[in-house]
């Protein structure tokens, strides 16, 4: 595995501050950042676009949109994401050891989603500057790297190539030959002839899969409350993913009995509550009604179920998993001395940033009975908030 | 040849001898040992609460300026920490005169111990009660830069914790009323 072993633990309460307590309270400081309660009120209220902007120069947004005169959706995102990506590499220069490998470990699922849109752009010849524009910032390569990836051919030899080449040295190349060597494991052939009927999309899920597992198996070495905070995080990620490979492979391929054990089983994360019972049980199933009646053995997952089955298109499923995600990140931020808040920011943000174009958008295209539709980050009335008031 | 009487056939140790070592140590060195561990230990609580107070201050001031000021009290209520130290050890310190005479009088055995273990009570007591307010001071100043109401409420968990130090000042004074060299 490729699991890269922390040099130093993260230090208990009285010595995380020794080497990482600056970085923990610039990350706490930028919590202050998130949009709030009233912001979001007034951003709802809005009826055009530079309505919204006004309301965001009172944010911590206005720096980040002095750059751009008009405000889309796509603009807006741009300008949020760069944000982001400044104020994470701010915080990166400021870590050591093993706080800067848990940081590039969040970097490296954008990493991963960069190679396979150059790979699918590839593959339907797109522009490389367009792809390179559309990359993640956070999880860029050396620009001669990039430019390079959808040079390869789309052959199981290129692929080859393009792995030894270019892949190896970046951080991804562990969890790329991983894929290679059980494919291959698998076929029966060596790992030249295995991409040629892989789908990109089949890549990217064991991409991910692998991805995860190491980084659970990095959190876990560390001890502490990361290990149990960040672990719980990882578990519930991993069995997201589980439950939405298989939602997503009904109707396709990889749903034929035949494929289902051999194939769609090999994606399902090696971590999680769902494994290795739940995921053996999830294997096997072929419609959405088995999905619930596998998941209503977990609790933790058969409410999320209800809402998806019983729904009438009030919520879906990915509705359900965000809420549940957020009130798990949000939670991350009332221990002190642990990393789980560095990953529990980013998502955060990224979810403010997903809340955000939400609402342009749907004031873009006057659509204001579904502007609601978000999850509120830090929101004083979500439900659970209120209940442990009451 | 002495056989203790023991399977090995010779003096493996003379185990007796062990609880003689107490009295053969001078009582000059009991009450320096002890000055100086009031002295040390309490320094090193107050340092160790600094580093952790402070750490987490100047990272939360960088997005928030207006910590700054307010939230050194926490660094100053470490600071008291080993201010307790220094005076305990110079208490002591006083104490300590050369005795005339060349036996040790029960008095002077009497102060050397007495002066021993009261500098350890001081010192233990100032370093758990310096890690105690800088963690407590990390977690003050984060908490002020999100909302600043919650400074005060947290400074009262700050005051209880010096008072531990100042328990540990308070018995090791009356530990050492009677000590006297000479």
């Amino acid at each position: 595995m490729a699991t890269i072993h922390p040099k130093a633990g993260t230090g208990d309460i009285c010595s995380f501050n020794i080497q990482h307590g600056f970085a923990e309270a610039l990350i706490r400081g930028m919590r202050s950042s998130f949009l709030v309660d009233p912001d979001y009120h007034h951003l709802t209220q809005c009826e055009t676009l530079d309505d919204v902007r006004l309301n965001l120069t009172e944010t911590d947004y206005s720096e980040a949109l002095e750059d751009y005169n008009s405000l889309t959706p796509n603009t807006l995102q741009k300008a949020a994401v760069e944000k982001l990506v400044t104020e994470f590499q701010y915080l990166r220069t400021q870590t050591v050891e093993p706080l800067s490998t848990f940081l590039d470990f969040i970097t490296y699922e954008y990493m991963i989603e960069n190679v396979m849109l150059l790979l699918k752009g590839a593959l339907s010849g797109r522009d490389i500057n367009e792809l390179l524009e559309q990359c993640h910032p956070l999880g860029m390569f050396k620009e001669s790297t990039m430019r390079s990836i959808p040079t390869f051919d789309n052959t199981s030899k290129g692929y080859s190539d393009l792995y030894q080449t270019v892949l190896v040295d970046t951080p991804v190349g562990p969890y790329f030959a991983q894929f290679l060597k059980e494919s291959a494991a698998h076929r029966g052939s060596d790992s030249r002839n295995v991409l040629e009927e892989v789908e990109i999309e089949i890549i990217k899920s064991s991409l991910i899969k692998f991805w995860i597992e190491d980084f659970y198996n990095f959190a876990m070495s560390l001890g502490g409350d990361t290990a149990a905070i960040m672990g719980e995080i990882l578990r519930v990620r991993a069995d997201t993913n589980a439950i939405n490979i298989t939602l997503n492979s009904f109707g396709t391929p990889l749903n034929e009995p035949a494929m289902r054990i051999s194939d769609r089983k090999r994606l399902y994360p090696a971590v999680g509550h769902l494994y290795p019972a739940g995921t053996t049980m999830l294997a096997d199933v072929s419609d959405e009604e088995e999905l619930g009646r596998v998941l209503e053995l977990f609790p933790q997952y058969s409410a999320i179920w209800s809402i998806h089955s019983s729904g009438n298109g009030e919520k879906s499923i990915d509705d359900a998993f965000y809420e549940r995600d957020v009130q798990m990140l949000e939670l991350a931020f009332e221990s002190q001395f642990h990393f789980a808040v560095f990953y529990a920011y980013v998502k955060l943000k990224e979810q403010e940033i997903r809340n955000l174009v939400w609402i342009t958008e749907c004031i873009l295209q006057q659509q204001k009975d579904e502007i609601g539709k978000f999850v509120q980050v830090f929101s004083q009335h979500t439900p659970w908030r209120e209940s442990k008031r009451r | 040849m002495s056989d203790g009487g023991n399977p090995f056939g010779y003096e493996f140790m003379n185990f007796q001898r062990l609880l003689d070592i107490p009295m053969d140590i001078s009582p000059y060195n009991y009450a320096a040992t002890g000055t100086g561990l009031a002295i040390a230990l309490s320094v090193v609580g107050a340092a160790w609460g600094i580093f952790i107070t402070g750490a987490s201050l100047l990272g939360g001031a960088v997005k928030e300026p207006r910590i700054r000021t307010k939230n050194l009290i926490s660094v100053i209520f470490c600071e008291a920490v080993a201010i307790y130290g220094i005076i305990l050890s110079i208490i002591f310190s006083g104490k300590l005169n050369i005795v005339a005479g060349n036996a040790f009088t029960n008095a002077d055995w009497y102060s050397g111990f007495a002066i021993f273990n009261g500098g350890l009570t001081v010192g233990g007591c100032n370093l758990v009660c310096g890690i105690c307010v800088g963690i407590v001071g990390a977690a003050c100043a984060l908490a002020d830069a999100q909302k600043p109401e919650l400074f005060v409420k947290i400074l009262v968990v700050e005051i209880f914790g010096s008072a531990l130090g100042l328990f540990g000042v308070i018995i090791g004074i009356v530990m050492t009323t009677q000590a006297k060299f000479g």
